[in-house]
């Protein structure tokens, strides 16, 4: 009953700004979605759409079976928790649950009823007398939460809930989320532009850039199948190691490293250009790894022990990959990894090795190449070769 | 340690010298009231004695009486009037785009920038005979409402416009996904926390229209009943009836005293009406 569907759904401002462009999407009854994507890439304004806050300049908006696209946002029978979670200021913590269903003219003790059952299962209990200004980062979260929830809606639009509160407390309230939507299993459309959260959090994930819905899919298949360079670069932490390389038949030659490529390889037997794309866990520790696997050496310019995995960061002897798409992705990458080395021109590469190798900085290290998981992008438009999982 | 101790006692000097220059005009003329005329004081003179008698003729003489009446009639209802208007207006500018916004709202604030002064003449022709509904409104309270109205409602716009930006769009769209309509959101969200914001803007209306003095003896001066506080005052001016300065004070006192009593209850709203109108958070 409370599906989404996008038809078509473009958005420009006023100004010019064309902030969504043609995005169709469809989000089946009680799914996760997540939308991510770079700042500005038009995620906000897409969720917004949907929920009616802003005009749709062109395409159509469907929640349920009917079409919304130029229907009232409080005609929508939609929730929507905000960045800054919008709390009215002068109300308690009762009576920011309640509005909504208040102004829906929902019978007192039913009322009553449905904002104690959603303050018990948030812990919000003790809270309820209380003001929003009285309340800590994560409480006003939850109350949030809660004023969508009473509302018992279609679906809930939720813009970076998660983004004002601390790092642990993010990581609780994630999985708080994800348990609340198993339980309730209403249609969910997350925005974030952390791409860790959108991998954990999304049924499926649609990847967003300039206003174009890039690529939808769970998020194994974004990470194992992306159909094009953004998505590669975007998704995944350390993000995808790229570097210009050449296919002749079944060998693939980058930075004076040769390696075999096995026969259901992408372009086994072609010959062509294109960018080489390797995840940083396909490069192991050649202890660890099978005998079989191609190996190289490289010297580690930098070792970051992150515990678990250790990763070694070293430059390659080939130019770096510098198109669009992986400038506007590295961008938005959150985490300091581009910041190391970052002004080499040369292609930086890194390898997640067991944290227990010991490996110093400067040291050759023998790596194995996972070569049954390479990718490979057209280095003009991007799109990924030869993987039969993408449409084309 | 030592430099920030003078210059916290230098931020109270100046403060402190400040506070007086702002008090001393107004003790020296409430401690002048308090004299007899006998007492031939002059300038700044504690009252050795409390004597009421300058305020008792002031009064009867000034016809206060009736002044505060009209006055009263005319500073609530403007206030309360342009109050109601201007937060339907304010909240329109600040918060909503419609057809012509940034074409209206410079013509409205022209209503701020415009000396009223030169309105007052042709006020006065155009009361005789209102243009198309033919009413006489010279010497009624409605001559002294209706122009003060449309003054406030220009300052009132700009000062409500100025408040209801201030609030987070969030809070606003908020409550429409919650299913508030436009005016649930003013009543039920917003208005709520625009308590200071409105209380120093009608502070500040009924001050500046309880003070209003040309439109008053313009507008209404063929009519005793009609006459406002202020004009009570004009009353002693000039040489005739300047004779006794302790009246003149007591009734300078007189008219200011509702406003003073006013500022003072609602002083702690006020300046943080004032800060919520000045800084955006
Ligand atoms: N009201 C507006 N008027 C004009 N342009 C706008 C407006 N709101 C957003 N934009 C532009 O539209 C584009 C998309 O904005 P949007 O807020 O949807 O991005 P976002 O993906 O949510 O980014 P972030 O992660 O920073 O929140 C941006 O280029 C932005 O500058
Ligand atoms: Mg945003």
């Amino acid at each position: 009953m409370g599906g989404i569907r996008l038809d078509g759904a473009t958005k420009v401002y006023p100004n010019g700004v064309t902030a969504v462009e043609a995005v169709s999407l469809e989000i089946p009854d009680g799914e996760f979605m997540v939308l991510v994507g770079p700042s500005g890439c038009g995620k906000s304004t897409l969720l917004r759409m949907i929920a009616g806050l802003e005009h749709v300049t062109e395409g159509r908006i469907f929640i349920g079976d009917e079409d919304v696209t130029s229907v009232q946002p409080r005609a929508r029978d939609i929730a929507m928790v905000f960045q800054n979670y919008a709390l009215y200021p002068q109300m308690t913590v009762e009576d920011n649950l309640g509005f909504g269903l208040k102004l829906r003219r929902v019978r007192k003790n039913e009322r009553e009823r449905r904002v104690t059952d959603v303050a018990r299962i948030l812990g919000l209990d003790t809270l309820m007398a209380r003001k929003p200004a009285a309340l800590s980062g994560g409480q006003r979260q939850r109350v949030a939460m809660g004023r969508a929830m009473v509302r018992e809606p279609k679906a809930f639009l939720m813009d970076e809930p998660l983004s004002n509160l601390d790092a642990k407390l993010r990581v609780t309230m994630r999985g708080e989320l994800a348990r609340l939507h198993d339980r309730l299993g209403v249609t969910t459309v997350y925005v974030t532009h952390d791409q860790v959260e959108a991998m954990t959090l999304g049924q499926r994930v649609a990847v967003l850039r300039d206003g174009v819905l890039q690529q939808c899919d769970t998020p194994q298949n974004l990470f194992h199948h992306p159909a094009n360079l953004f998505v590669a670069a975007f998704m995944g932490s350390p993000s995808m190691n790229l570097v210009d390389a050449a296919v002749e038949r079944d060998r693939v030659t980058f930075a004076g490293f040769s390696l075999p490529l096995p026969d259901d390889s992408p372009l086994a037997g072609e010959t062509r250009e294109a960018i080489l794309g390797i995840r940083p866990t396909d490069l192991r520790h050649s202890r660890e790894a099978s005998p079989e696997l191609p190996r190289i050496t490289v010297r580690a310019d930098v070792v970051e022990e992150l515990g678990g995995v250790s990763n070694l960061l070293f430059l390659l002897d080939a130019p770096r990959v510098v198109t669009d798409a992986t400038r506007a992705a590295a961008e938005a990458g959150s985490d300091d990894e581009g910041t190391l080395l970052a002004d080499d021109q040369r292609a930086r590469f890194c390898a997640s090795v067991d944290g227990r190798r010991n490996v110093d900085v400067g040291e050759e290290v023998e790596l194995a190449i996972d070569n049954t998981h390479l990718h490979f992008f057209d280095a003009d438009t991007g799109r990924v070769l030869g993987d039969s999982t993408i449409p084309a | 340690m030592t430099a920030g101790r003078l210059e916290r006692l230098g931020s109270y000097g100046v403060l402190t010298l400040f506070s007086l220059l702002a008090i001393y005009p107004i003790l020296s003329i409430l401690f002048l009231a308090l004299h007899k005329k006998t007492d031939l004081v002059t300038g700044f003179a504690f009252p050795t004695h409390l004597d009421l008698s300058s305020f008792k003729a002031a009064w009867t003489e000034g016809r206060f009486g009736t002044g505060f009446l009209s006055s009263f009639i005319v500073a609530a209802t403007v206030t309360v009037v342009s109050a109601v208007l201007s937060i339907g207006t304010g909240y329109a500018f600040g918060t909503m785009r419609f057809l012509g916004d940034r074409i209206v709202f410079p013509i409205i604030l022209l209503g701020i920038i415009f000396p009223y002064e030169a309105t007052v003449i042709p006020l006065y022709y155009d009361f005789q005979d209102v243009p198309l509904i033919h009413l006489h409104l010279l010497n009624t309270y409605w001559a002294l409402i209706l122009p003060q109205i449309g003054q406030s409602v220009a300052f009132g716009t700009f000062w409500m416009r100025a408040f209801f930006r201030s609030t987070p769009r969030s809070l606003i769209e908020a409550a429409r996904i919650d299913g508030a309509t436009s005016f649930g959101v003013l009543w039920r969200v917003l208005l709520p926390q625009a308590r200071p914001a409105v209380l120093t803007m009608s502070v500040l209306v009924f001050t500046y229209t309880w003070n209003e003095f040309l439109l008053a003896l313009v507008l209404v001066s063929g009519s005793q009943s009609h006459q406002t506080a202020p004009l009570g005052l004009s009353f002693f001016a000039g040489a005739v009836r300047a004779g006794d300065p302790t009246k003149v004070a007591a009734a300078a006192v007189l008219v200011a005293a509702p406003i003073l009593v006013v500022y003072l209850f609602l002083q702690r709203h006020f300046v943080r009406g004032m800060l919520a109108g000045a800084i955006k958070e």
